[in-house]
């Protein structure tokens, strides 16, 4: 059977203990916690996976343990395009292992795998399990002031609705942001908002005079918790709605990976309809999200005229999102066992000619960018994803595409539709933001044909099921979905009740932030908001500037404006009145 | 230059709104329009909606069932608009929705008139809930005793037909056939 072969390997080394499927391409096996690190690492390196998501989860009423859940996709490593498994062995490896409750620790991942960075300091904001020997034990996600020993989403912590007194200001805890050794570098603290996308996230950048040496960051200052609102008060039929606000742009991606979770779970089939209106939704927001940043990746370097006028086609796709589904942002229309919406002959006919007008003039546009010498050289060598950083930290999305991995969840898992869909993975060599955009632009024509191709190839039939499937409690799965920035993953384990027992929500920048520390590296404060923009992020950094020169303790605040035309325009340096 | 150009061959791109309306596609989920009259109070709203912005409860004199939307609330999902038994909500095409310093604007309000329960007198809903259920016992043709009968049973509150589950049977027997 799938998989059989990796598990045999990992046998030679490691006790297995137990092994299921549910569904078929996705193997759970059982190791030791002691043998977690060595089998994450055969499985990741030896044999060519990539780390999806991590999952914990507090199982205390279940079984007596915490559970880890360490989701590594199997595909290959692609450092060289033989080096990729046939599509037949391509599938989902979950190492599980069991952490009694009386003794929360594991020995950590992350020194064999550094892509479970971010997974084991989560696990231990969240859940209080201690990787121990992890380099990075900082807190990830909950505020300095959280107060110690509560752990969110442990089932007997809080309810949902909880909020901890806060901390005074004067008394509230400095995060300690990693800093470079040796002197003569400068501290720039960029935060707490992003010139580009106007979200909040903090970052520290270390410069010798105008370039980064290293840069450090803390995000999660809108932390909501989705996952424990939904665990405690939604059912399946509101879930769809709360995932689809897990983020502004590519918030269907969200909802559609949620609910196709809930189904994988009980092996429930959708109509074939369904899934292709599913592909037209989830194609229309890689549209309208990959010229918002395109446009952005313009104007970030001043180029506003070429913005305007990405914008401008891109109002074409909010129409045709309006189109087919009612809505310009949220669609609003996946539920479980298939769809809410249907799409009319007329909308299709007004759909095909609005896909008419966008390639035309995406192509005209992309033109007259690529003309202009002076764009194309800020967007050239800067801000490059190394190749080995990106299979370190299993990078999604466009972003691991511009460095030359042919890495697209769509083509190595296909889902839904898309089996019955030619399409072409768009892949670049260069790894700097201009093979990101360049990447981007063909996925856009990419897009295109495939919306194109569902419209003309619309399977008749019912868009939803009979009802005729019931949930177990405690079957679990995940589900896979290429969102405009990458690979989201959505894991759910079903409670009682048609309620969710865990959802473990994975958006697609939660992988790449931990690389983009190195694709800072040796680029100027100028390129920086340029850096993060090409990376696409969810949520994101800086408003406001403040540069400290270590040498002479003196600091600077720089208002978002100055930072944003000193980005735009290259003149008048920031630091040169200090 | 070639943006210059595409500037000049597109022309203009916006709208004249707000000074002449903005047309939206047929579909268009806009904000849900309540019809006072169709509302029977049956709360299927407000336990489907995902944002909790529509709620029935009881006023604080407890004399009046009242349904309230809170559109600042509102996701504009149309889960209640799929789920209302009499067409009483309806997606509308308005995506107007600003107020003017003052949040309370946002909130609508229907009182529905309540019915009391035959045994105990309580209060446990709507009048209109109970009105809307005769008349489709109505269309199923029963006879004129058999509906009686039902429309007694109905009348009568979850927490007394529990306490006399036994005595009820044998009372209205038209309620197991």
């Amino acid at each position: 059977m799938k998989g059989d072969k990796f598990i045999n390997k990992l046998k030679e080394k490691i006790t297995v203990k137990d092994v299921s499927r549910m569904p078929e391409e996705q193997i759970t096996i059982t190791v030791d916690r002691a043998d977690l690190p060595e089998a994450v690492r055969m499985l990741y390196y030896d044999m060519g996976g990539w780390l999806s998501t991590m999952v914990p989860n507090d199982e205390r009423a279940i079984n007596g343990n915490y559970v880890l859940y360490y989701a590594i996709s199997m595909e290959g490593g692609k450092m060289t395009p033989e080096d990729e498994l046939p599509p037949e062995d391509k599938c989902w490896i979950t190492v599980k292992a069991y952490i009694p409750a009386h003794d929360p620790t594991y020995p950590s991942v992350t020194c064999k795998v550094p892509a479970a960075v971010w997974y084991e300091r989560e696990a231990y904001d969240m859940f209080g399990l201690v990787a121990v020997g992890l380099p990075d034990p900082r807190r990830l996600m909950l505020s300095d002031d959280w107060p110690d020993g509560l752990y969110p989403l442990r089932k007997d912590a809080m309810e949902y609705n909880y909020r901890p007194d806060p901390v005074d200001h004067a008394d509230e805890p400095d995060y300690d942001f990693m800093h470079p050794e040796g002197s003569g570098t400068l501290d720039i603290p960029l935060g707490p908002l992003h010139i580009t996308s106007d979200e909040p996230g903090h970052f520290r950048l270390y410069c010798d005079g105008d370039t980064i040496i290293d840069a450090d960051y803390r995000l999660f200052y809108q932390h909501r918790g989705m996952e424990k609102l939904a665990e405690n008060r939604m059912s399946y039929d509101q879930m769809a709605f709360l995932a689809e606000r897990v983020c502004g742009i590519c918030g269907y991606a969200h909802a559609t990976a949620c609910i196709e979770a809930a189904e994988r779970a009980i092996d429930m089939e959708i109509p074939r309809r369904a899934q292709a209106i599913r592909i037209i939704n989830q194609e229309i927001e890689r549209l309208h999200s990959h010229m918002l940043n395109i446009g952005l990746a313009c104007e970030v370097t001043g180029n506003i005229n070429a913005f305007m006028h990405i914008f401008r086609i891109r109002e074409y796709s909010m129409e045709l999102a309006q189109l087919v589904s009612g809505g310009r942002k949220t669609y609003g229309n996946v539920v479980v066992g298939g769809m809410r919406r249907d799409i009319s002959a007329k909308e299709t006919k007004r759909g095909l000619e609005l896909l008419d007008i966008m390639e035309t003039q995406i192509k005209e546009v992309w033109e007259a960018v690529m003309e202009d010498d002076s764009q194309v050289s800020r967007w050239k060598g800067v801000g490059i994803l190394d190749r080995q950083v990106a299979r370190d930290f299993s990078a999604v999305g466009p972003n691991i595409r511009g460095s030359g991995f042919k890495r697209d969840t769509r083509y190595d898992h296909p889902y839904d539709f898309h089996d019955a869909i030619d399409f072409k993975v768009i892949v670049e060599d260069g790894g700097d933001v201009f093979a990101r955009e360049t990447v981007r632009y063909g996925e856009l024509l990419q897009t295109i044909s495939i919306i194109r191709q569902c419209f003309e190839l619309m399977p008749s039939g019912s868009i939803v099921i009979n009802h005729s499937k019931r949930i177990i409690p405690n079957a679990f799965a995940l589900a896979n979905n290429e969102a405009p920035r990458g690979e989201n993953i959505h894991w759910i384990q079903h409670g009682n009740a048609h309620k969710v027992n865990r959802w473990r929500c994975r958006a697609a920048t939660y992988n790449n932030w931990p690389s983009l520390r190195y694709q800072f590296r040796g680029n100027t404060i100028a390129d920086a908001a340029l850096i993060v923009c090409s990376m696409d992020p969810c949520y994101s950094c800086t408003d406001r500037t403040t540069l400290i020169d270590v040498k002479t303790g003196k600091s600077k605040i720089l208002s978002h404006d100055e930072l944003k035309r000193y980005a735009q325009t290259l003149k008048n340096h920031p630091m040169k009145n200090m | 230059m070639k943006l210059l150009d595409m500037t000049l061959k597109y022309g203009n791109a916006t709208h004249d709104y707000p000074f002449s309306p903005y047309a939206v596609p047929e579909g268009f989920r806009g904000k849900p329009e309540y019809e006072y009259d169709l509302c029977i109070g049956c709360t299927a709203c407000a336990v489907a909606c995902p944002s909790n912005a529509m709620n029935v409860e009881l006023n604080e004199a407890k004399d009046k069932l009242v349904w309230e939307f809170d559109c600042g609330r509102c996701i504009y999902c149309g889960r209640c608009d799929e789920v209302c038994p009499t067409g009483a909500i309806r997606l509308g095409q308005n995506f107007e929705t600003a107020v003017r310093f003052n949040k309370e604007d946002l909130i609508e309000t229907g009182e529905l008139e309540l019915e009391h329960c035959l045994k105990c007198n309580k209060a446990f809903t709507t009048k209109k809930l109970i009105a809307y259920c005769v008349q489709n016992f109505l269309k199923v043709g029963w006879t004129q005793e058999v509906i009686d009968e039902k429309t007694k049973y109905i009348q009568t509150c979850p927490e007394c037909k529990k306490h006399d589950a036994a005595g009820l049977i044998t009372d209205y027997k038209g309620a197991r056939r």
